[in-house]
């Protein structure tokens, strides 16, 4: 015989396992190129690439709902406003390994100090469990009642579109507001005025105000 | 089964619907035709502006159309609210919004601004508004709160090329989305403590906290003042309070949980069950009664002798374990609603106005020790009320008894089991932000300073949208909330209500006096006015409700009335093409327009609160109801300022017709149809202050019926 046959679920396993290695040995790497980088452009790049990777952790954790929100908000709206800004300000990259070297002391220090205050919470906090000393540890619990085969977000289409259909509405008003109000206050109005030459103003520009 | 796609008593937003399906429609319309080379851009803004008004007009329609009796009190998840407050406070706001676009109509072309959509923004914020007057849900008041402010920013920028309206509305953006962000914040603390967004639980959560206590836990009060307490409150709050209790079998039983148990009852409990259910002749009499309105005839004879039929009773009050018999609600709802449909409201207050009396005679009984207590009484007297004989239906009651406690209610758990006491200082807390942010919105005193800057950068048209049509809806908001919603909890928001409406009637009176421009005039006089308003809501009573209404109405009318005349003279000379008005730009109008002046004069002796008008009258009733529940001091002091701030009004007066100089201004004339609508308004001043019964009566049953 040629050996056990392995189990899908191990396959399974073993695939995830791969995923959540691979993922967040990404997420290391690009949390630690945002501080290093020198040009602050490949920093936000790598600021987004630490957030999608970050993403995909949580889907690996079936949390699909965060890791959506996640990508929306932060890497569609705030590290590409983020970009937006570095580029439009123009800065200089400098040098700044002289100073990494001499601060390197003081920030090992902190982190450490960092790592330590993490530990302490996660050893405090992730008890077997944490109802144990409460008010609630005495109340039965039915847990199949509770549990559910939906994905989270399948949950919260199946609110969104019943409960709250009218806030989901009127969010969809503000929204279109929003776009409308943008578009009015910046749009110019299509005007006829006619193509004229204005001789003095034609001289008196240089290559600067073009 | 059958499956209703689409209930009708369920549609409490019809207009709603119909307003942001229209707003939509005349989008395209605008796109289609405004951006279109073909047509060669035309500007369209009177032909936006007349179809905006008839959208306004057929939602006023459907307003009035929609049956009160027939919709449910609460739709959409218990996030709306369709009572008479709603309706009433709509109903004004499209009216008071149509005068509005008909009377900036020429105001809007004469100042060049040519953006179509400049009119549907407006329609955005009516929207917004219309939603706040009904939200029953923190969040839907959040949402529509933000669709409204975010049309207020863009209308306050809308002139791009004006440095100053820019500013406004940049200055307005931000500080409104602080104030945004602070009404977010408490929500989500009153979230976090109550684990509802529901005005309808917050009421049922925090109704039994004491004036005075911080925390929710009835034990730390002697028998008998607690129980006057109560019983003084029931009698306040009386319908305002209880007429959500439809909500409560809704949410707290199923109606899978309902047959369910119907099928586990015995055969002897079913019958009671049908027993119970068919005894709906009392009701059916009682509802006829109510339905007059006579409230003031609650110590009639019948019940009278209900009470002292229940007083034999008291001494089988240890019976263990009687919740307030949901179940037994729901079916008696539903027999009362195929009978008196119109009685439901009354019904509720009349079960709990006798509880309450009970108590209040049976205060000596040793077992009213708490809150459970409190409602096991109530439940035996409901009980008892339909079914005399009381152990009987007691059996029934038991059987509930774990439902209504439901066994992840942490909160209830606590409060109920182990007499715990709940600390509430972060509710408090959470309140005052709040209310901190609703005041930033209505431009209370300490939170006013946007609002003069705001109101004279941004163009004049939208200044008298700022000014006269939002602030009712912020105070339906405010009602709802504070009133409905944390009435347990006056005590600790009316000093900042108090405090809030004391500064702002200051600062309006006294910083109103130093102003030339006439619109930042008209701004301090609106900050004052705020603060009338709000002396009048920190009363906590009926006659404080009806006041405030009727001053609003009021406000709205001859905001109205002033500004539309504000926006109508327009001068005739063109240099002086500027948005802002000195005051020296009305002057000697009486030589030019005699009766607009004598308008202007005598909406301007409204708003001052002069006595021929009906200004007088709303003034005055504001004080009496402040004074009516003893809030002398602030009274004193409104009424103090209120003369002082008679100057400024009366300044504008003089320069219409005493001012030395020879030669006035030039206007453009006014067409017919807004000279007719301003003589209207003009004449509502008089006809209110002759018979002011009509306003009264419709107030009164607003402040009743929310």
């Amino acid at each position: 015989m040629s050996g056990v046959q392995i189990p899908f679920s191990l396959y399974q396993n073993m695939i995830i396992n791969i995923l959540f290695y691979f993922f967040s040995n990404i997420l290391l790497f690009s949390a630690l190129m945002v501080v290093i980088v020198q040009n602050s452009i490949y920093s936000v790049l790598f600021l987004v690439c630490s957030f999608i990777s970050a993403a995909s952790l949580l889907f690996i954790l079936e949390c699909e709902f965060i890791a959506l929100l996640f990508i929306i908000i932060y890497v569609g709206a705030i590290a590409v406003l983020f970009l937006f800004v570095v580029m439009m300000l123009d800065i200089k990259t400098i040098n700044l390994t002289k100073n990494t070297i001499k601060y390197f002391p003081f920030g090992s220090f902190i982190s450490i100090i960092f790592l330590f205050e993490i530990l302490a919470i996660i050893l405090k906090n992730f008890k077997s469990n944490p109802y144990q000393e409460k008010f609630l540890v005495n109340f039965y619990y039915n847990w199949y009642e509770k549990l559910d085969g939906l994905t989270e977000i399948e949950a919260v289409g199946q609110v969104l579109y019943t409960h709250y259909v009218l806030q989901f509405l009127v969010a969809g008003f503000i929204l279109f507001l929003a776009v409308v109000g943008s578009i009015v206050l910046t749009i110019t109005p299509p005007s006829k005025k006619s193509k004229s030459q204005i001789i003095y103003r034609q001289i008196s520009r240089n290559q600067d105000s073009v | 089964m059958i499956i209703e796609t689409v209930k009708l008593n369920e549609m409490g937003i019809f207009p709603e619907l119909f307003f942001g399906i229209c707003i939509i429609y005349l989008f395209l319309y605008g796109t289609f035709t405004c951006y279109n080379s073909r047509f060669n851009f035309p500007i369209i803004q009177t032909s936006i502006s007349y179809l905006a008004i008839l959208v306004l007009i057929m939602v006023s329609f459907l307003l009035i159309n929609d049956c009160l009796n027939e919709l449910n009190y609460i739709s959409f998840n218990s996030s709306i609210a369709n009572d008479y407050l709603s309706f009433t406070s709509k109903l004004i706001i499209s009216l008071s919004a149509i005068v509005f676009l008909l009377m900036t109509q020429e105001h809007i072309l004469d100042q060049k601004i040519n953006h179509f959509e400049y009119i549907l923004i407006f329609l955005f914020a009516l929207l917004g508004i219309f939603l706040l007057c009904s939200s029953n849900d923190l969040i839907i008041a959040y949402l529509s709160i933000e669709l409204q402010s975010l049309a207020f920013y863009i209308l306050a920028a809308f002139r791009k090329n004006s440095t100053y309206s820019i500013e406004a509305g940049l200055k307005y953006f931000v500080l409104g989305a602080f104030s945004s962000g602070l009404f977010l914040f408490g929500s989500s603390l009153l979230y976090g403590i109550s684990g509802s967004v529901n005005f309808a639980d917050f009421k049922d959560l925090f109704f039994w906290s004491i004036p005075g206590y911080t925390t929710v836990t009835l034990q730390s009060l002697p028998l008998l003042d607690r129980f006057e307490l109560l019983t003084n409150k029931i009698r306040l709050m009386g319908i305002s309070q209880f007429s959500l209790s439809e909500y409560d079998c809704e949410t707290l039983l199923t109606d899978f949980e309902y047959l369910n148990q119907y099928n586990q009852l015995d055969s002897v409990a079913r019958a009671e069950l049908q027993d119970l259910i068919i005894k709906t002749d009392l009701y059916n009499e009682l509802g006829r009664y109510f339905e007059a309105g006579f409230f003031s005839q609650m110590n009639t004879p019948l019940f009278n002798e209900r009470g002292l039929r229940l007083i034999e009773n008291l001494d089988i009050f240890n019976y263990y374990g009687i919740m307030f018999p949901s179940f037994a609600k729901k079916s008696l709802w539903q027999a009362v609603a195929n009978e008196a449909e119109n009685s439901r409201l009354f019904i509720e207050f009349m079960m709990y106005d006798i509880a309450g009396e009970k108590i209040a005679m049976g205060t000596d009984s040793q077992h009213a020790h708490s809150p459970l207590c409190y409602l096991r009484i109530l439940a035996h007297s409901i009980s008892s009320y339909f079914n005399d004989s009381y152990p009987k239906n007691c059996r029934l009651l038991t059987v509930y008894m774990p439902y209504f406690i439901e066994p992840d209610d942490y909160q209830t758990k606590k409060y109920f089991y182990e007499h715990e006491a709940f600390d509430v200082g972060l509710l408090k807390f959470a309140l005052t932000f709040i209310l901190i942010s609703l005041f930033f919105k209505l431009a209370i005193a300490p939170f006013h300073t946007w609002s003069p800057a705001v109101y004279e950068g941004s163009p004049t048209s939208t200044t008298f949208f700022f000014v006269v049509v939002p602030k009712l809806a912020i105070f339906v908001l405010l009602l709802r909330i504070f009133y409905f919603g944390f009435f347990g909890f006056i005590d600790s928001w009316r000093y900042y209500v108090i405090i809030g409406a004391i500064s702002s009637v200051l600062v309006g009176c006294v910083a109103g006096l130093e102003q030339r421009k006439l619109k930042s005039l008209l701004a301090y006089s609106s900050i004052s006015h705020m603060g009338y308003l709000l002396i009048s809501f920190s009363t906590g009573s009926f006659e404080g409700i009806q006041m405030l209404l009727n001053y609003l109405i009021i406000y709205m009318i001859s905001g109205l009335c002033v500004w539309s005349i504000f926006v109508l003279t327009r001068l005739k000379n063109n240099y002086s093409k500027k948005q802002n008005k000195d005051l020296g730009d009305l002057v000697l109008l009486h030589k030019s327009n005699n009766m607009l002046a004598l308008i202007l004069t005598i909406s301007l002796f409204s708003i001052a609160g002069l006595p021929p008008t009906i200004g007088f009258l709303v003034k005055m009733s504001i004080f009496l109801s402040a004074i009516e529940s003893s809030m002398y001091f602030a009274a004193l002091i409104s009424i103090l300022f209120s003369v002082i701030s008679a100057f400024y009004y009366i300044r504008i007066i003089k320069i219409l017709y005493y001012e030395p100089v020879l030669v006035g201004k030039l206007y453009y004339p006014i067409a017919t149809q807004k000279a007719f609508v301003t003589t209207l308004l003009f004449y509502s001043f008089f006809f209110f202050f002759i018979n002011p019964t009509a306003l009264y009566l419709m107030t009164h049953k607003t402040s009743l019926m929310f």
